[in-house]
């Protein structure tokens, strides 16, 4: 589309869209997503599933333990990453009235 | 259309779908290793309860690694369409 015909700017001039991330940009997100997702059910099924006798797969009971746990491991995920960000700003709040006092900043 | 990839963005889809199940690999052999074998080494082989054991570990292992993937794919849906993702619409309001 791009690099054809600049003269005529009215005719290709399309809205302006927002940039749709290209793949190669969501690699990394990507990538995170799925170590969490490996780590999620390594933890679940540390905790969750301990017997190994029956002949069956997973329990009604495990089944129910591994969903709870997810949503859990979610939860706290979310609360560490809310405290996590006050105690940032806090951090920064406090910089910020030493670096007055101290007189770096006007 | 937009979700078709390229040879180099499947490539990059290929390593990194390899990266995640050796990842996945590591986690599961520490995770079977800890859960079915007893670290009392009087013998190099395996005993029949430990091989039942790892057997089913593997097989239980899989099966909740798939669980919790249907769970936050759901749970990804859900999310989105409370955000309303219709692309047009997102476009429209710049």
């Amino acid at each position: 589309m791009f690099g054809f015909g600049g003269s005529n700017k009215s005719a290709t001039n399309t809205p302006t869209q927002p940039p749709t991330p290209s793949f190669e940009d969501q690699v990394p997100t990507l990538r995170e997503f799925l170590r969490e997702y490996n780590r999620i059910s390594e933890v679940c099924f540390n905790d969750c599933i301990n017997d190994f006798s029956g002949k069956a797969g997973v329990s009604s009971a495990e089944g129910l333990c591994v969903g709870f746990c997810l949503e859990k491991f979610l939860k706290v995920t979310q609360r560490i990453s809310q405290r996590f960000q006050e105690h940032q700003m806090l951090m920064n709040e406090n910089q910020m009235i030493v670096g007055k006092k101290t007189g770096l900043f006007k | 259309m937009a979700s078709e990839l390229n040879q180099n963005q499947l490539q990059l889809a290929g390593d990194l779908e390899i990266e995640m199940m050796t990842d996945l690999y590591k986690k599961m052999t520490n995770s079977c290793h800890k859960k079915c074998v007893i670290p009392r080494y009087k013998d190099a082989e395996l005993t029949k309860a430990e091989s039942v054991c790892i057997d089913r570990c593997v097989a239980k292992y899989m099966d909740v690694h798939d669980r919790i993937g249907k769970q936050l794919a759901s749970m990804t849906v859900q999310q989105q369409s409370g955000v309303d993702v219709d692309p047009s619409k997102i476009v429209g309001s710049y």
